[in-house]
């Protein structure tokens, strides 16, 4: 007898509801995957601008500022039709003079400059300004520093009596170590720090440190979303899991063990974003920042953030209030806070120079200016020492990188020793020097993993 | 009744199941669904300010290792590619494809021309980081890192950033392809100084 094979009713129901299903929704994911991908060009208006922190009294001042502008991708090579104004004014109160700025004929590209006026330039006091720069064809427009008059740029007269000359700098073993404090092999181990993975993506990890009076060292595990931290004489690290992203981030720690972790890499829509956990790693607020973000230290009254454009340190809390975007750019500052109610301003100028002021409240306290026959990059460090400052600046050749320890003094160099780069892994741009009471500690790096040296001041 | 409810169950199964599948692979098909291979458009003359320009409209667009074709909607149509995987076809440049089409290079090694590719036309060009460090091809340069300016690049065995603005501190704004956790983007780098980036520059800026 013949056997006939027949679906259920009840399968062939289901089995015809599964190709409905199939049929309809493969247009709508298509369609909502194209609706995913609009290819909307808008206009743009960027402006940069390297600050005139720290000038000389005595010399010119021209303010630049580089300007890009479009209407889409397609218009990149035509001219950019924005101009704007700078308003400078002597010390840092009273009216600000509105001056124009000009093309700068001789710049590739859109620079608008603005002489200072030599009255105002040379003023004891120095000078503070912002820009406003627009673009008719963008309908865009910028102000430098964001927080425009209320928070303008400050630029401090340049004193004369605190030369320090480098010369040239003679690479080699740098000084050792008073004490290694803390270390740690590359991986994913309880002893361990991770490195980021990616092709193409050269080696990240440990991205950031801190150190406490006390000598607790603590150390940003980015790629493994934790913090280790090493008490004094403790072999072995604490762990304290964190929620971050797990990418390039800076780490500052308030004298309450508060964490500050400054993530730069941020969803769209957002620049950069702080996060605050507690000392056990418990998350406590996320601030939006409005503007790129390179470095966070504690101040006195919380947490700053040297942000871009600007180029000014802005609070992101303060007394343990997250603050808004314009709460932040209001109170924007050219110099970094620090105890006493002082600031700290660092410029590089040029390839071979590298200028410091310390600001006590009544203005400038110090100001020094070091020169070098040896190209020097970024500023590391920059802390209150004494009656002035300890720096730390890279010096660098086409082949060859160091760091220079610099202990000023009201009168000039006090002390100076170089160490050894120890930059394998990228970190974040400023995070690899601290200084605690008279202690530097550099965070370092090697193929084999991280290490944090200790360097007593007082022994040089 | 019991039919119908059968029918909309499968109907519903087969919908979700269809998205989601159709959505992972769309993870790794922005290259398929969006690029072309149009010819390049050759020009005469382009600047730095240009360039800059070109950069900025590709920032956010995301990174894709071996990469070198985006959209302009300010996001990366094609998130959380596996990192150690390449062509999975997703959106954005890699380093060095990104500092290619920024820079307007060609395909032709012994060529300084300036060639315009459109962002959504997929090109990587012939140059890894390590090539550009090495300066190799006709249009790119060693430059002393003391004499890098805005759009001069640094480059490492594994990576390449360009110069955007320089920072009072001495490190320098950097717009580069950094990875895919990063995408395409500006961020602060203190490359200058690293012994393992050197100075490269693009010849033929229309303004020095």
């Amino acid at each position: 007898m013949e056997r006939r094979h027949t679906i259920p009713r009840r399968t062939l129901a289901l089995l015809a509801g599964a190709l409905a299903g199939v049929a309809a929704a493969i247009p709508t994911t298509a369609a909502v995957a194209h609706v995913l991908a609009p290819d909307i060009s808008e206009p743009l208006l960027e402006a940069t601008h390297l600050p005139a922190l720290i000038t000389d009294p005595s010399e010119p001042v021209d303010l630049a500022y580089d300007v890009y502008c479009a209407t889409d991708e397609s218009e990149a090579s035509a001219p950019c039709d924005a101009n704007g104004t700078v308003y400078v004014r002597a010390g840092d109160a009273g009216a600000f003079e509105a001056l124009a700025l000009r093309r700068d004929p001789a710049a590739p590209g859109l620079r608008l400059t603005a002489r200072v006026p030599a009255g105002i330039a040379a003023s004891r006091a120095g000078f503070s300004y912002y820009a406003a720069i627009s673009s008719e064809a963008s309908g865009r427009s910028v102000t430098l520093p964001a927080g425009g008059s209320g928070a303008p740029q400050k630029s401090l007269p340049l004193a004369r009596d605190a030369a320090v000359e480098l010369g040239r700098q003679a690479f080699g073993p740098g000084r050792e170590a008073d004490a290694r404090v803390a270390e740690a092999s590359w991986g994913s181990g309880p002893d361990a720090v991770g490195l980021e993975q990616g092709r193409n993506l050269g080696p990240i990890g440990g991205s950031s440190f801190d150190v406490d009076e006390s000598g607790v060292v603590t150390v940003l595990d980015e790629a493994n979303r934790r913090l280790l931290r090493w008490r004094p004489g403790a072999r072995s690290p604490e762990h304290v899991p964190l929620s971050i992203r797990g990418t390039l981030a800076d780490l500052s720690v308030g004298t309450d063990g508060t964490l500050y972790v400054l993530e730069t890499a941020a969803d769209v829509g957002r620049a950069a974003q702080l996060r605050a956990f507690g000392a056990d790693g418990v998350a406590h607020d996320v601030v939006d920042l409005a503007e790129r973000g390179s470095a966070v230290r504690v101040g006195p009254d919380g947490p700053v953030v040297l942000r871009q454009p600007s180029g000014q340190w802005m609070p992101a809390i303060l007394d343990g209030r997250p603050l808004g975007a314009s709460e932040q750019s209001r109170a924007g500052r050219t110099g970094r806070p620090v105890a006493g109610g002082r600031e700290i301003v660092v410029l590089r100028t040029g390839a071979y120079e590298v200028r410091a002021a310390l600001l006590g409240a009544n203005g400038t306290q110090r100001t020094w200016r070091v020169t070098s026959d040896t190209a020097l990059a970024e500023v590391q460090l920059a802390e209150p020492y004494r009656e002035g400052l300890v720096l730390v600046v890279r010096a660098y050749t086409e082949d060859a990188a160091e760091f220079v320890v610099l202990v000023l003094g009201h009168k000039g160099l006090v002390g100076r020793f170089s160490l050894d780069a120890n930059d394998w892994a990228e970190t974040a741009p400023v995070s690899r020097f601290r200084l605690a009471g008279s202690s530097l500690y550099q965070l370092g790096s090697t193929p084999d993993g991280i290490f944090v040296d200790r360097f007593d001041l007082e022994v040089q | 009744m019991r039919a119908a409810w059968r029918f909309a169950i499968g109907f519903v199964v087969a919908v979700a199941l269809t998205s989601a599948g159709t959505a992972a692979g769309y993870h790794t098909q922005f290259v398929a669904n969006n690029c072309n291979w149009a010819a390049p458009t050759p020009i005469a003359t382009y600047t730095r300010d240009a360039s800059i320009t070109v950069a900025l409209y590709a920032r956010h667009e995301g990174y894709q290792w071996g990469g070198g074709c985006w959209d302009d909607d300010d996001r990366d149509d094609s998130p959380g590619d596996p990192p150690a995987v390449g062509g999975t076809g997703g959106e954005g440049g890699d380093c060095s494809g990104f500092t290619f089409k920024v820079w307007r290079e060609t395909n032709d090694e012994d060529s300084t021309a300036f060639h315009q590719w459109w962002r959504l036309r997929f090109i990587h060009g012939p140059y890894t980081a390590a090539r550009y460090q090495a300066a190799e091809g006709a249009a790119n340069y060693p430059l002393s890192k003391s004499a890098a300016i805005k759009m001069d690049a640094f480059a490492s065995g594994g990576h390449i950033g360009m110069i955007y603005a320089p920072n009072a501190d001495g490190t320098d704004q950097i717009i580069e392809a950094k990875g895919e956790a990063y995408g395409t983007n500006i961020w602060t780098r203190s490359y200058r100084g690293n012994a393992d980036y050197s100075g490269v520059r693009r010849l033929g800026w229309s303004q020095p």
